[in-house]
């Protein structure tokens, strides 16, 4: 009987629609033309709102956003193509509030769960402004009518359920309107040379007898976006994204899997990475895996553990930032852990928190979290989250809170999907850093005084907006991959696997003794209740005085038998055969 | 794209034509399971047979878990899908893509053809780390093909190691053990076409659907539209441990066009156009198009204009085109004999009986099961019928058994059935009728349906009796169906598709059809007047004894079977698109069938949108 079938190319390709918002540069773009897209929106708008406002129940707020996405995508592997294309969508939404900003169609009744999807729908590419009014017009109608049924089950539900202080909280915030006019970007890829590509580099992967599968994908993402709403907010913006993935596969011989995954991102063609750079990071994460299937499995242990940069950056994500988001606050199936603690010392008083979409980059390096606006046309916002270990506020969409009346710009979502609260790039900053001989130095102190017999160095983790293969992780969680124990007598550290952090990461910021000096970038794409948003997250390393971890559970699923065809020292492969009919290089080759 | 897809699968099927003669296929001489795989000739250029043959001959030598058995059957398919999809609506581009995949399934089998690891539904699905499914390399490459056949192979083997154990556990708390053999031994069969190489570039397709769609802006009443061009070129690789090999090639050109509008008191109507043909090159040009989006467009708006159907009994009178969809759907669930998988858990029958997916045909050969002088054929290898081109036409089956014309019933009795290699009460050998969409489990389906009869009426003696009924009914008027709905083709959202199948499916297996073009025919003057807002109920294969006439007329109707899910033979079966769909035909006459309910609409009027729609020019 024969499994579900099971996608094996990465999320990003054909599941996941992807937005990119990293706007190139602070300054305001200059004002252009009105595209006949924004026209049509626009028209539609006046004689929607003109009709509407007047029906039973009245529209208050109508907004439309139009994406236009120019996708390329080039996926391989184990050494050929799995596919290459080019596609072109727009994508429409509309949003027609009934009701009142204190309480419309929208408000979540009582302890259901809302739906997060909403409906937009494809439009027409070209611009035939009677033909796009038209769409507009009959999602318009669609959507008014589901505000309208929607607002009867608040209104009774309102009467029937005990609401909670947050339950009084508007369902909408009133904002300024904005104009701004950018000019249109294009994206205009020649796959070719990705084709070969990525062909060579998992061609190179499958060199090690340890890699099971490994896929290499580029896409090059070009969105346009308009928007307009009631409020006389008008935009027009464009941002491009590139980016290349590695991932590979493999078992250790007990079955648990150890994924490897590795991701470049770039703004400008002349960016993006060059063989040689690709090359070397394969090489580690051929020599990351066959180390992690050796690796013996970590034993369950308390005590102080250091996370690199890196791998800090996604704890902070995952950890605390999540938890930062305004709408879980709204939320009383959520933890709703940090509403009541505004004002009050969460972290050490050395660690401040920002979360900055207004940044382009970092240190020479790009910021995937970038943008100008957020998807509700709000311009995004320098939020100061945490400031000397002090929480100070969330961050926001237009959905506020009872303390926290108006947006601050981090309204975003996957297309698709209603717009909540999200991170852009989490910024973390230290004033009690030490270089990194100097943090490990304070890992040995550590370790003898609370007389322990190792403490852990933490290389990698996986989060909700890191690849973790097939599994879709929640927000928060945390899965360290590659882990090495450190020993007070100086003994080489030792890498271990199947780490898992027992009881709540969140206790554990608040046991950071110490950072490093050096901030790394995490860019990624998170993957939350409005979808997957890009993302970056900023930190040094950081030195947590205990931390708890257990052994994870191991698949029951036990590694190939047969080893790999191109590794069986049995034969059954005949080597001169002209291995592949497109004359691509056969496995490894290098340039 | 548009795209009603159950599971999330991409491709699309279509059937034969490659670009030269293909080669016959043969039957080797020895029937007796050939355990030593056939070489593929060193003279072969296609890498992934080479890749398909050694890493089967490696599974076939020394696939083997310590102190388990080693398989004794094993199957390789593979699919290279060339899709060029355009969508456009009055005369603007919506959506273009040029898309090139593969796609693999491989199966194992532990056990024998007695009893297997096969057609066993669990309560816990085992989930392979990569599955024996997926999406694999378009290169050709032997390499990396070698790599993903080789895990694909493993994990196939261990599933069919534990769905084995699971099974023999279940049989043991049986009282009788199946006395029926899981799996037919078919004797090898060798088939490789020439491979094809799509040419999209020899007519501009977006040119084409903006130009077709345009003429629909004369019709400012409607809506929304979508108009659809479909092409896809297929190449299908099947291995297996028997000796069996498969290259066959095959291509579909569909234009697929759905249209939408409200009535004035609200309600929601639809109506849609389809076109299939066997290549790209056979689409007729836009202004051809054009001229029948129109019509399609001047039915949907007398509709609109048509007064309610009213709540109706009596005899109602098919037109050929409508006779044939409803046979369709009445008749498939029933057309096959293969037994279908043992299930742990009793949800499973259920949802494929509220699904209509029951047969009531097995355990029946020999007895009367429809009027005596009816005969339904089904025939895969016919190429046409007066003049049309037979889309359900193949040489090979997709388990690479040669397809065979069978007569299903003769004379009102029941002879045969469409079988796979999967034994049913009936019949224990296949006769090449196993078909599937983008790799999907293999079921028995029809290809070429025919429903003729003998001692039928033509047009006139046909409406004659219609109305003779009629008047003997004590009806004033009467009802004729010209044509019926196909929500697959005829909703323009996922969203829309899924309302249908979620307010019918219950009703599907009591027999509930939704007619689309639907005239009052009066008896006294035989004045037509066309009418809206009706569904029918219990329409099933019942009905069928009480035809009152059947005329001499017949229509060649093509359209795409469903496979998804557990749609394969059920009622829904019959409602797919060229994305995914299986290509088939049926051929029908008029039929008058007596005692049919007809229900018009008694529920609440959507409300009209409140802002009218703005002018399209």
């Amino acid at each position: 009987m024969k499994t579900k079938p099971m996608i094996r190319t990465l999320g990003v390709s054909t599941v996941i629609l992807i937005t990119a918002w990293a706007c190139v540069a602070g300054d305001r773009p200059p004002q252009t033309a009105t595209p006949p897209v924004l026209t049509a929106m626009q028209e539609e708008l006046d004689r929607s709102m003109a009709g509407i406002s007047k029906a039973e129940p009245p529209d208050y707020f109508i907004s439309y956003t139009v994406a236009d996405r120019q996708y390329s995508e080039v996926s391989g592997s184990n050494g050929a193509l799995l596919s290459s294309g080019d596609s072109r969508a727009r994508w429409l939404e509309v949003q027609t509030r009934v009701g009142t900003y204190q309480l419309d169609d929208t408000h979540k009744l009582g302890d259901r769960q809302p739906s997060w999807t909403s409906p937009g729908t494809t439009m027409a590419l070209d611009s035939d402004i009677p033909v796009l009014r038209r769409e507009i017009w009959r999602e318009t109608s669609r959507q008014y009518r589901a505000a309208t049924e929607a607002l009867i089950k608040v209104q009774t539900s309102q009467q029937v359920q005990v609401q909670t202080a947050e339950g009084n909280a508007p369902d909408f915030s009133r904002e300024k309107a904005h104009v701004s006019i950018g000019p249109r970007v294009d994206i205009t890829v020649d796959r070719k040379p990705w084709e070969e590509r990525v062909r060579k580099y998992t061609a190179a992967f499958s060199n090690s007898p340890a890699v099971l599968n490994s896929i290499a994908t580029f896409t090059a993402l070009g969105t346009n976006q308009y928007q307009v709403n009631t409020e006389g907010t008008k935009l027009a913006f464009g941002q491009v994204h590139y980016r290349l993935e590695l991932y590979v596969q493999s078992k250790a011989p007990d079955g648990m899997d150890i994924n490897r995954y590795a991701n470049f991102d770039w703004l400008t063609p002349k960016d993006a990475p060059t063989d040689k750079v690709v090359f070397d990071r394969i090489q580690t994460m051929i020599a990351e895996t066959e180390a992690l299937d050796n690796a013996p499995l970590v034993d369950p242990y308390a005590g102080p553990a250091l996370l690199t940069g890196r791998a800090a950056a996604v704890f902070f994500h995952e950890v605390f930032g999540h938890r930062a988001e305004g709408f879980r606050q709204k939320d009383i199936n959520e933890g709703q852990t940090f509403t009541s603690k505004v004002g009050e010392q969460i972290l050490p008083e050395f660690i401040s928190i920002k979360d900055d979409p207004t940044e382009a980059s970092f240190r020479g390096q790009m910021l995937l979290g970038n943008y100008a606006f957020d998807d509700e046309g709000v311009p995004g916002e320098n939020v100061s989250l945490v400031d000397h270990g002090v929480l100070k506020t969330f961050l926001m969409s237009r959905s506020p809170l009872v303390t926290i009346p108006e947006s601050n710009g981090h309204g975003r979502r996957q297309l698709g999907f209603v717009p909540v609260a999200r991170q852009g790039n989490l910024i973390v900053s230290s004033s009690r850093t030490m270089t990194d001989a100097q943090l490990r130095q304070k890992l040995i102190e550590l370790v003898k005084a609370q007389g322990k017999p190792f403490g852990l160095l933490i290389d990698d983790i996986a989060g909700g907006f890191t690849f973790t293969g097939r599994a879709q992780p929640q927000a928060f969680q945390v899965l360290p991959l590659v882990v090495y124990k450190v020993f007070p007598d100086g003994r080489p550290d030792q890498l271990v696997r199947g780490v898992d952090i027992v009881g709540t990461p969140l206790v554990s910021l608040t046991k950071i003794v110490a950072t490093g000096d050096t901030p790394d970038i995490f860019n990624g794409y998170c993957g939350a209740e409005s979808g997957s948003v890009p993302v970056s997250a900023v930190a040094p390393a950081i030195l947590i005085s205990e931390m708890e971890v257990q052994k994870k559970e191991t698949s029951t699923d036990k590694p190939p038998i047969l080893p790999p065809p191109a590794h069986d020292p049995e034969g059954h492969y005949p080597g001169q055969n002209n291995t592949a009919e497109n004359n691509s290089p056969t496995k490894g080759q290098q340039p | 794209m548009k795209k009603f897809s159950v599971i999330a699968w991409i491709a699309a099927f279509a059937i034969p034509l490659s670009a030269g003669v293909p080669a016959h296929a043969t039957h080797t001489a020895s029937p007796a399971a050939a355990r030593v795989q056939a070489a593929v000739p060193s003279t072969e250029t296609d890498q992934t047979l080479h890749a398909m043959h050694d890493e089967m001959e490696r599974a076939r030598t020394r696939l083997q878990l310590p102190g388990v058995e080693k398989p004794f059957y094993f199957e390789y398919r593979l699919m290279d899908v060339d899709v060029r999809a355009v969508t456009a609506s009055f005369g603007s581009l919506i959506n273009s893509s040029t898309t090139r995949n593969r796609f693999m399934s491989v199966d194992v089998r532990v056990g024998d053809y007695h009893l297997d690891s096969s057609n066993f539904i669990s309560e816990d699905g085992f989930q392979g780390f990569l599955g024996s499914t997926g999406q694999v390399g378009i290169d050709h490459d032997y390499n990396s093909l070698r790599q993903d056949l080789w895990l694909a192979t493993d994990q196939a083997y261990k599933q069919a190691v534990t769905q084995m154990s699971l099974k023999q556990a279940f049989l043991r708390s049986l009282t009788k053990p199946p006395e029926i053999d899981d799996f037919w031994q078919a004797p090898p069969t060798q088939q490789i076409d020439p491979r094809v190489n799509p040419d999209w570039t020899s007519r501009n397709w977006e040119e084409e659907a903006r130009k077709a769609s345009e003429v629909l802006k004369n019709f400012p009443q409607l809506n929304g539209t979508r108009v659809n061009y479909y092409m896809v070129y297929v190449t299908y690789y099947l291995m297996n441990s028997e000796g069996t090999t498969l290259r066959t090639s095959r291509s579909l050109a569909a234009i697929e066009a759905a249209i939408d509008t409200q009535a004035d008191d609200g309600m929601p109507l639809h109506n849609f156009y389809s076109l299939y043909l066997a290549r790209p090159a056979d689409l007729p040009d836009p202004e051809t198009v054009a001229k029948s989006l129109a019509q399609t467009g001047t039915d949907l708006i007398m509709l609109r204009a048509s007064p309610l159907v009213p709540d109706y009994t009596g005899p109602v009178l098919f037109d050929a085109p409508a006779a044939g969809s409803v046979l369709a759907q009445v008749l498939s669930p029933s057309l096959s004999g293969a037994r279908p998988p043992l299930s742990m858990g009793s949800s499973f029958d259920a949802v494929m009986e509220r699904f209509g997916g029951r047969s009531e045909w097995t355990g029946r050969v020999g007895t009367r099961v429809l009027p005596a002088n009816v005969t339904l054929v089904d025939d895969p290898t016919l190429k046409e019928f007066q003049g049309k081109p037979l889309l359900g036409n193949y040489a090979v089956d997709d388990e690479g058994v040669i397809a065979q014309r069978v007569t299903l019933v003769d004379n009102g009795t029941l002879r045969d059935l469409l079988m796979s290699r999967r034994p049913g009460p009936d019949f224990q050998k296949s006769n090449g009728h196993a078909r599937s969409a983008n790799l999907s489990d293999t079921v028995p389906l029809a290809s070429n349906l025919f429903f003729q009869a003998s001692g039928s009426l033509d047009a006139a003696g046909l409406k004659k009796k219609f109305l003779d009924a009629c008047h003997d009914d004590g009806h004033e008027w009467c009802l004729e169906v010209k044509r019926m709905d196909n929500p697959a083709l005829s909703s323009i959202r996922q969203e829309d598709f899924n309302d249908f199948i979620g307010s019918i499916a219950g009703g599907l297996s009591s027999g509930e059809r939704m007619p689309l073009v639907v005239y009052r025919v009066y008896v006294a003057d035989g004045r037509e007047e066309m009418v809206r807002g009706g569904h029918i109920e219990g329409l099933t294969l019942r009905s069928l004894r009480n035809i009152l006439g059947i005329g001499s007329d017949s229509d060649v109707s093509t359209y795409m079977q469903n496979p998804a899910g557990g749609f394969a033979g059920t009622a829904l079966g019959a409602f797919g698109s060229a994305q995914g769909g299986i290509p088939s035909t049926i051929t029908a006459p008029s039929l008058l069938l007596d005692e049919i309910e007809i229900r018009g609409f008694h529920g609440e009027p959507r409300r009209l949108p409140l802002v009218p729609a703005p002018a399209l020019k």
